[in-house]
Protein backbone atom coordinates (compact mmCIF):
# COMPACT_ATOMS: atom_id res chain seq x y z
CA UNK A 1 0.00 0.00 0.00
CA UNK A 2 1.45 3.36 -0.60
CA UNK A 3 0.47 6.80 0.42
CA UNK A 4 0.16 10.36 -1.47
CA UNK A 5 1.17 13.88 0.30
CA UNK A 6 -0.17 16.44 -2.44
CA UNK A 7 1.81 19.32 -1.65
CA UNK A 8 1.45 21.22 -5.21
CA UNK A 9 1.11 24.66 -4.54
CA UNK A 10 3.28 24.54 -1.07
CA UNK A 11 6.47 26.41 -0.96
CA UNK A 12 9.66 24.87 1.21
CA UNK A 13 10.07 23.61 3.65
CA UNK A 14 6.13 22.54 3.89
CA UNK A 15 6.17 19.67 1.03
CA UNK A 16 9.61 18.32 3.04
CA UNK A 17 8.04 18.71 6.36
CA UNK A 18 4.55 17.28 5.28
CA UNK A 19 7.53 14.36 4.63
CA UNK A 20 8.97 14.05 7.35
CA UNK A 21 5.48 13.77 9.26
CA UNK A 22 4.55 10.81 6.75
CA UNK A 23 8.31 9.18 7.43
CA UNK A 24 7.98 9.38 11.34
CA UNK A 25 4.48 9.11 11.80
CA UNK A 26 2.86 6.77 8.52
CA UNK A 27 2.98 3.13 8.38
CA UNK A 28 2.82 2.66 4.71
CA UNK A 29 5.81 1.52 2.49
CA UNK A 30 5.50 3.36 -0.17
CA UNK A 31 4.96 7.27 0.02
CA UNK A 32 4.49 9.62 -3.37
CA UNK A 33 4.88 13.00 -3.05
CA UNK A 34 3.65 15.58 -5.91
CA UNK A 35 5.42 19.09 -5.96
CA UNK A 36 5.30 21.13 -8.31
CA UNK A 37 8.93 23.13 -8.53
CA UNK A 38 12.62 21.92 -8.98
CA UNK A 39 13.50 23.33 -5.50
CA UNK A 40 10.98 21.23 -3.62
CA UNK A 41 11.87 18.10 -5.98
CA UNK A 42 15.48 18.33 -4.70
CA UNK A 43 14.78 18.91 -1.06
CA UNK A 44 11.97 16.02 -0.17
CA UNK A 45 14.72 13.54 -2.29
CA UNK A 46 17.36 14.96 -0.13
CA UNK A 47 15.20 15.01 3.06
CA UNK A 48 13.85 11.69 2.84
CA UNK A 49 17.32 10.25 1.83
CA UNK A 50 18.34 11.61 5.22
CA UNK A 51 15.65 9.52 6.46
CA UNK A 52 16.92 5.95 5.18
CA UNK A 53 14.34 6.43 2.75
CA UNK A 54 15.12 5.35 -0.81
CA UNK A 55 13.87 7.21 -3.81
CA UNK A 56 12.50 4.85 -5.62
CA UNK A 57 11.24 6.76 -8.87
CA UNK A 58 10.98 10.65 -9.97
CA UNK A 59 8.47 11.15 -12.31
CA UNK A 60 8.20 14.74 -14.26
CA UNK A 61 4.74 15.96 -15.71
CA UNK A 62 5.47 19.58 -17.28
CA UNK A 63 6.31 21.68 -14.09
CA UNK A 64 4.92 18.42 -11.49
CA UNK A 65 6.79 16.26 -10.01
CA UNK A 66 5.71 12.46 -8.63
CA UNK A 67 8.54 11.16 -6.07
CA UNK A 68 8.04 7.76 -5.72
CA UNK A 69 9.72 7.27 -1.97
CA UNK A 70 10.31 3.86 -0.19
CA UNK A 71 10.93 2.82 3.50
CA UNK A 72 13.93 1.06 3.89
CA UNK B 1 18.76 40.69 -9.50
CA UNK B 2 19.84 38.76 -6.38
CA UNK B 3 22.48 40.30 -5.14
CA UNK B 4 20.57 43.71 -4.86
CA UNK B 5 17.64 42.15 -3.47
CA UNK B 6 19.84 40.27 -0.46
CA UNK B 7 21.71 43.55 0.30
CA UNK B 8 18.19 45.44 0.28
CA UNK B 9 17.48 43.68 3.29
CA UNK B 10 20.22 44.93 4.69
CA UNK B 11 18.51 48.88 4.56
CA UNK B 12 19.09 50.87 8.05
CA UNK B 13 21.71 52.58 8.72
CA UNK B 14 23.27 52.54 11.96
CA UNK B 15 22.54 55.28 14.81
CA UNK B 16 25.57 57.93 14.71
CA UNK B 17 26.07 57.12 18.65
CA UNK B 18 26.99 53.11 17.71
CA UNK B 19 29.10 54.43 15.00
CA UNK B 20 30.94 56.61 17.65
CA UNK B 21 31.77 53.82 20.12
CA UNK B 22 34.81 52.65 17.64
CA UNK B 23 36.06 55.98 16.85
CA UNK B 24 36.20 56.20 12.71
CA UNK B 25 35.67 53.59 11.03
CA UNK B 26 36.65 51.92 7.76
CA UNK B 27 36.14 49.08 5.57
CA UNK B 28 38.28 46.01 4.10
CA UNK B 29 36.82 45.11 0.49
CA UNK B 30 37.77 41.93 -0.46
CA UNK B 31 37.45 40.37 -4.06
CA UNK B 32 34.76 37.62 -3.40
CA UNK B 33 32.09 36.67 -0.53
CA UNK B 34 34.46 33.44 0.28
CA UNK B 35 37.42 35.75 1.29
CA UNK B 36 34.73 37.66 3.21
CA UNK B 37 33.72 34.91 5.06
CA UNK B 38 37.20 33.88 5.46
CA UNK B 39 38.26 37.34 6.88
CA UNK B 40 35.82 37.73 9.41
CA UNK B 41 36.21 34.09 10.76
CA UNK B 42 39.75 35.06 11.32
CA UNK B 43 39.45 38.46 12.56
CA UNK B 44 36.71 37.45 14.99
CA UNK B 45 39.43 34.78 16.44
CA UNK B 46 41.16 37.57 16.98
CA UNK B 47 39.18 39.23 18.98
CA UNK B 48 38.72 41.94 16.76
CA UNK B 49 35.37 44.27 17.18
CA UNK B 50 34.52 43.55 13.40
CA UNK B 51 31.28 43.72 11.39
CA UNK B 52 30.35 42.52 8.03
CA UNK B 53 28.26 44.90 6.40
CA UNK B 54 27.08 45.68 3.06
CA UNK B 55 28.65 48.20 0.97
CA UNK B 56 28.00 52.23 0.86
CA UNK B 57 27.29 52.94 -2.87
CA UNK B 58 30.10 54.42 -3.53
CA UNK B 59 32.06 51.47 -3.28
CA UNK B 60 32.17 49.52 -6.89
CA UNK B 61 35.05 47.33 -6.87
CA UNK B 62 34.78 44.08 -5.27
CA UNK B 63 32.06 41.67 -3.56
CA UNK B 64 29.09 42.93 -1.80
CA UNK B 65 30.18 42.51 1.38
CA UNK B 66 32.51 44.07 3.62
CA UNK B 67 33.92 44.16 6.74
CA UNK B 68 33.54 47.18 8.86
CA UNK B 69 36.71 47.77 11.76
CA UNK B 70 38.33 50.42 13.78
CA UNK B 71 40.17 52.96 11.08
CA UNK B 72 43.03 53.05 13.76
CA UNK B 73 43.31 48.95 13.64
CA UNK B 74 44.06 49.08 9.60
CA UNK B 75 47.90 48.17 10.18
CA UNK B 76 47.74 45.53 12.47
CA UNK B 77 44.51 43.65 10.35
CA UNK B 78 45.55 44.03 7.07
CA UNK B 79 48.91 42.60 8.32
CA UNK B 80 46.81 39.81 10.38
CA UNK B 81 45.09 39.36 6.46
CA UNK B 82 47.89 39.21 4.80
CA UNK B 83 50.03 36.90 7.05
CA UNK B 84 46.52 34.48 6.56
CA UNK B 85 46.78 35.22 2.67
CA UNK B 86 43.71 36.87 1.89
CA UNK B 87 44.77 40.77 1.95
CA UNK B 88 41.83 43.39 1.26
CA UNK B 89 41.67 44.28 -2.19
CA UNK B 90 41.05 48.28 -0.62
CA UNK B 91 40.90 49.62 2.61
CA UNK B 92 38.68 52.65 2.66
CA UNK B 93 37.49 55.02 5.09
CA UNK B 94 33.60 55.04 5.65
CA UNK B 95 32.13 58.37 4.69
CA UNK B 96 28.99 57.12 3.20
CA UNK B 97 26.62 55.31 5.05
CA UNK B 98 26.74 51.38 5.34
CA UNK B 99 23.95 49.10 4.80
CA UNK B 100 23.51 46.69 8.07
CA UNK B 101 21.96 43.50 8.40
CA UNK B 102 18.96 43.98 10.36
CA UNK B 103 15.55 42.41 11.06
CA UNK B 104 17.14 39.67 9.40
CA UNK B 105 15.94 36.80 10.95
CA UNK B 106 12.45 35.29 10.63
CA UNK B 107 11.39 32.58 12.17
CA UNK B 108 8.59 30.59 11.83
CA UNK B 109 7.23 27.52 13.73
CA UNK B 110 5.46 24.61 12.14
CA UNK B 111 5.03 22.95 15.73
CA UNK B 112 7.55 19.90 15.44
CA UNK B 113 9.45 21.97 13.30
CA UNK B 114 11.38 25.36 13.32
CA UNK B 115 12.11 27.52 10.22
CA UNK B 116 14.57 30.38 10.75
CA UNK B 117 14.62 32.61 7.67
CA UNK B 118 18.49 34.69 7.46
CA UNK B 119 17.91 37.31 4.42
CA UNK B 120 17.49 34.70 1.22
CA UNK B 121 18.22 31.53 2.87
CA UNK B 122 15.69 29.22 4.84
CA UNK B 123 16.94 26.38 7.65
CA UNK B 124 14.43 24.05 9.36
CA UNK B 125 15.21 21.69 12.33
CA UNK B 126 13.31 19.17 13.80
CA UNK B 127 12.78 20.21 17.60
CA UNK B 128 12.94 17.19 19.07
CA UNK B 129 15.99 15.98 17.50
CA UNK B 130 17.57 19.11 16.22
CA UNK B 131 18.27 17.47 13.02
CA UNK B 132 18.06 19.71 10.05
CA UNK B 133 15.49 18.86 7.76
CA UNK B 134 15.50 21.59 5.14
CA UNK B 135 17.78 24.09 3.45
CA UNK B 136 16.00 26.19 0.78
CA UNK B 137 16.26 29.60 -1.02
CA UNK B 138 18.63 31.86 -2.61
CA UNK B 139 20.14 30.55 -5.55
CA UNK B 140 24.00 30.76 -5.69
CA UNK B 141 25.45 27.75 -6.40
CA UNK B 142 26.71 26.23 -3.43
CA UNK B 143 23.16 26.00 -2.14
CA UNK B 144 22.51 22.51 -3.13
CA UNK B 145 25.92 21.50 -1.94
CA UNK B 146 25.66 23.11 1.61
CA UNK B 147 22.21 21.74 1.52
CA UNK B 148 23.64 18.18 0.88
CA UNK B 149 26.18 18.58 3.69
CA UNK B 150 23.90 19.63 6.32
CA UNK B 151 20.42 18.04 6.08
CA UNK B 152 19.79 15.23 7.88
CA UNK B 153 22.94 16.09 10.28
CA UNK B 154 22.39 18.09 13.87
CA UNK B 155 22.70 21.13 14.65
CA UNK B 156 25.98 20.23 16.73
CA UNK B 157 27.46 17.77 14.07
CA UNK B 158 26.55 19.96 10.87
CA UNK B 159 29.30 21.64 8.59
CA UNK B 160 29.49 24.97 8.61
CA UNK B 161 28.25 27.03 6.14
CA UNK B 162 30.24 29.68 6.85
CA UNK B 163 33.54 27.47 6.08
CA UNK B 164 32.11 25.57 3.54
CA UNK B 165 30.36 28.49 1.58
CA UNK B 166 31.70 30.95 -0.76
CA UNK B 167 28.79 33.30 -1.62
CA UNK B 168 26.41 35.03 -0.37
CA UNK B 169 23.68 32.68 0.06
CA UNK B 170 26.19 30.64 1.90
CA UNK B 171 26.61 33.90 4.64
CA UNK B 172 22.90 33.83 5.02
CA UNK B 173 22.88 30.01 5.91
CA UNK B 174 25.81 30.66 8.07
CA UNK B 175 23.48 33.64 9.97
CA UNK B 176 20.63 31.28 9.73
CA UNK B 177 22.53 28.21 11.61
CA UNK B 178 23.95 31.03 14.39
CA UNK B 179 20.35 32.25 15.25
CA UNK B 180 18.83 28.55 15.14
CA UNK B 181 21.51 27.43 17.32
CA UNK B 182 20.86 30.90 19.65
CA UNK B 183 17.08 29.62 19.96
CA UNK B 184 17.49 25.40 20.11
CA UNK B 185 20.66 24.87 21.73
CA UNK B 186 21.03 25.18 25.58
Amino acid sequence: MSVTIDARGLSCPQPVLMTMDEIKGGSEKEIKVLVDSEASKENVSRAAVSQGCKVVDIAQDGEEYTISLARD
Amino acid sequence: MLIRRFLNRFKRQESPQDRDDLGILGILVFENTSEVIQAERVLKNGGWPIRVMGPPPGIQSGCDLVIEFPLMEELHLTRLLTDAGIPPLEVVPVNDPLLKPVDLFHTKDFGRYLMVRAANMKLTVDKETLVIVNVSGGGCPDVPYLAGLMVGQTLSNTPRPGIMGHTLCGYALKLALEEIERQCLP
